[in-house]
């Protein structure tokens, strides 16, 4: 049911390891993401979903396989031959990554201030779209990241992340540490982003209700590999000992009948 | 399922993406006409930006045809932004020929483009203002600081009764780190400024065939004035730094709040340890500074005057007088307070993140550095009056 037209394959990961001191984090990992599509990975703590989405948007190398990005392979890419790549992607970080001496509005400028050649007035106006577009009011624009409550510092990161008109955006944990109106507020707004500029979208997360409402394909990484991948009625349906029980849960199933039910 | 009819919707998206739109970004108007080509994105516009203001329009309605454009946000937001001023002067504006996708973009902007035209007032505050502020704050720090000196002698007042509570195994772990970590740093500036002072007093010595008074001029400075001074220095810098990042960094991991909620007070296991440990570290290590000065002493004497070292340490007992020696010593246990309650006070002000312990760490530098000058100023105007 999940776009059989859509073709191209912007992101394509093959038999990726990755080994931080004696710990193998991923032990070879397949995945491909499709333009359009909001692909979730989901795992259990320490599975890998991070290290995975930091690999994609080129924020560290595999020890072994090979990504491609965009058609381009990036596992042994060069800075200058990853910055043409990396202005096509945007990475909302967790705990935001926002520079603290700037406040929100310089900090949604900062990519199209460092890359384009516009005038500082589009500049700030570009900015006050974007935090406008992610649910953002004008007071926020002027605060510091310090001044922000955990669920507008990640709009802010998203507004920032936006800013060069991404075609790939990289959640991490984009609902992680918000109450549920905020997590659902950042599920609309991903999916109107889906609906309205088309974005391709990977995200990692742990939110049941987040994966049910938005999550056109979900990736479950279990022992390092993607162990079962597909829609989220197939995972939840699926046999696989992995997805039993990561979707078998108390709060898996919770969110299942709340989903079927809307 | 509703992400079933967003998926029909993406495909139709992947499409229209896929046909590029080849050319730079361009503007051609013709009649009432203005016929918009290229891609119009972010990285292309810069040219086109500054034409769209200086563009001669047509004084009656203006038709924009975009069959041939292809938008980012950024574009749209440009002609968006034109149409506007278009209208404001009074013309009809006619958006013809978008496809899909740059109509959603124009949409998209349009109803987010309110952020843009109300601007928000930052308040700048005046000369006076600021005075004001900045004197309150100031204000409300050093009132801070005294009740966190009466905080810290209360708890310390309730350990000297009940010595059962004091944190002897704490104690003796910043003893190690602020007294004993600290001796070859402190051992060899110390030698070092012993070695200057003789070169600087010893080649004006020399002139008036007076070199033994070289034992004088190196004692009496290093004992007196610089041994206690340099170690308060680098106490201040090494160890009251690293008590504002410790304390600095267990506020921003609500480490503090921790202690508070088991009922352990902060002051007992964090700040007491450490002001014991360094009033008593501080002064051992002004006496090894002392010493290591005066071989420092001795050292340059013997090179640049040919004084012997026995003739030297025969000398010393003259030249420095047990009263200057413990005028030298008495000041460090009043530095090491002073550096401790400094560095952990500045320590708990950490309020935020991560930057506001770098930031309050080098608040703590600065000013215990300052207050152990000004009060060893303060020392040497009180033992004048004195007569030591």
């Amino acid at each position: 049911m999940v776009d059989q037209q859509s073709t191209a394959t912007l992101v394509a990961v093959r038999g990726v390891e990755m080994q931080f001191g004696d710990k193998r984090v991923l032990e070879g990992v397949d995945l491909d993401v499709a333009r359009g599509q909001i692909l979730a990975i989901v795992g259990g703590s320490g599975s890998g979903k991070s290290t995975l989405l930091r690999l994609m948007a080129m924020l560290s190398r595999p020890t072994v396989g090979s990504i491609r990005l965009f058609d381009t392979e990036v596992t042994q890419i060069d800075d200058a031959a990853a910055l043409p790549l990396r202005k096509r992607i945007g990475v909302m970080f967790q705990n935001g990554g926002l520079f603290g001496d700037m406040n929100v509005l310089e900090n949604v400028g900062v990519p199209l201030r460092e890359h384009t050649r516009l005038s500082d007035e589009t500049i700030e106006q570009m900015a006050d779209i974007r935090i406008s577009l992610v649910g953002l009011d004008a007071d926020a624009a002027i605060k510091y990241p310090a001044q922000l409550s955990g669920g507008m510092r990640k709009r802010a990161s998203l507004a920032r992340a936006m800013a060069l008109d991404p075609e790939v955006l990289f959640l991490d944990e984009p609902t992680s540490g918000l109450d549920p109106l905020s997590s659902d507020a950042i599920d609309e707004l991903v999916l109107e982003l889906k609906n309205s500029l088309g974005l391709t979208i990977v995200t990692v997360t742990h939110d049941m209700d987040s994966l049910w409402r938005i999550a056109d394909r979900v990736a479950l990484l279990a022992n390092g590999r993607v162990a079962v991948e597909g829609t989220m009625e197939e995972l939840a349906k699926s046999d696989h000992a992995a997805a039993r029980e990561f979707f078998g849960g108390r709060r898996g199933r919770a969110s299942e009948h709340a989903a079927v039910r809307s | 399922m509703h992400f079933g009819i967003c998926s029909g919707k993406v495909a139709g998206n992947a499409e229209i993406a896929d046909e590029m739109v080849e050319g730079t970004a361009d503007i051609a108007v013709s009649g009432s006409t203005a016929r918009c080509t290229g891609r119009w994105t972010a990285q292309t516009l810069d040219g086109i930006e500054h034409r769209l203001d200086t563009i001669a329009w047509p004084t009656g309605p203006v038709r924009f045809d975009l069959s041939g454009v292809e938008f980012d946000t950024v574009g749209a937001w440009l002609l968006n932004r034109t149409a506007r001023t278009l209208r404001r002067s009074g013309r009809d504006v006619l958006l013809e020929g978008a496809d899909p996708a740059a109509t959603r973009l124009l949409e998209l902007v349009e109803s987010n483009s309110g952020a843009c035209d109300a601007p928000v007032n930052v308040h700048v505050p005046g000369m006076f203002e600021e005075i004001g502020r900045e004197s309150e704050q100031q204000w409300r720090s050093y009132a801070d600081f005294f009740a966190f000196i009466g905080e810290t002698a209360a708890t310390a007042a309730a350990s000297v009764l009940d010595p059962r509570k004091l944190r002897w195994k704490q104690i003796a772990t910043e003893l190690q780190l602020a007294g004993v970590n600290a001796l070859p740093i402190v051992g060899l500036l110390a030698f070092l400024l012993g070695v200057v002072i003789a070169y600087q007093g010893g080649t004006v010595l020399r002139d008036y065939g007076a070199n033994i008074f070289i034992v004088d001029i190196v004692a009496l400075a290093m004992v007196r004035e610089l041994a206690p001074l340099i170690t308060a220095i680098i106490v201040a810098g090494r160890t009251g730094s690293a008590y504002t990042a410790q304390i600095g960094t267990m506020m921003v991991t609500e480490e503090i709040d921790a202690l508070r909620s088991i009922g352990i007070a902060p002051q007992e296991l964090l700040v007491l340890p450490k002001m014991i440990a360094l009033v008593v570290a501080l002064p051992l290590l002004t006496v090894y500074a002392d010493v290591m000065g005066l071989i420092g002493g001795i050292v340059m004497s013997h090179s640049l005057l040919g004084l012997s070292a026995h003739s030297f340490v025969d000398r010393l007992a003259e030249a420095v007088s047990v009263t200057s020696f413990l005028s030298g010593i008495g000041k460090a246990p009043v530095f090491a307070g002073l550096i401790a309650l400094v560095g952990c006070f500045q320590g708990f002000q950490v309020s935020g993140s991560a930057e506001g312990v770098g930031r309050q760490t080098t608040i703590s530098v600065v000013q215990s550095i300052f207050l152990v000058i000004v009060i060893d100023a303060a020392f040497s105007i009180a033992f004048n009056h004195l007569g030591i």
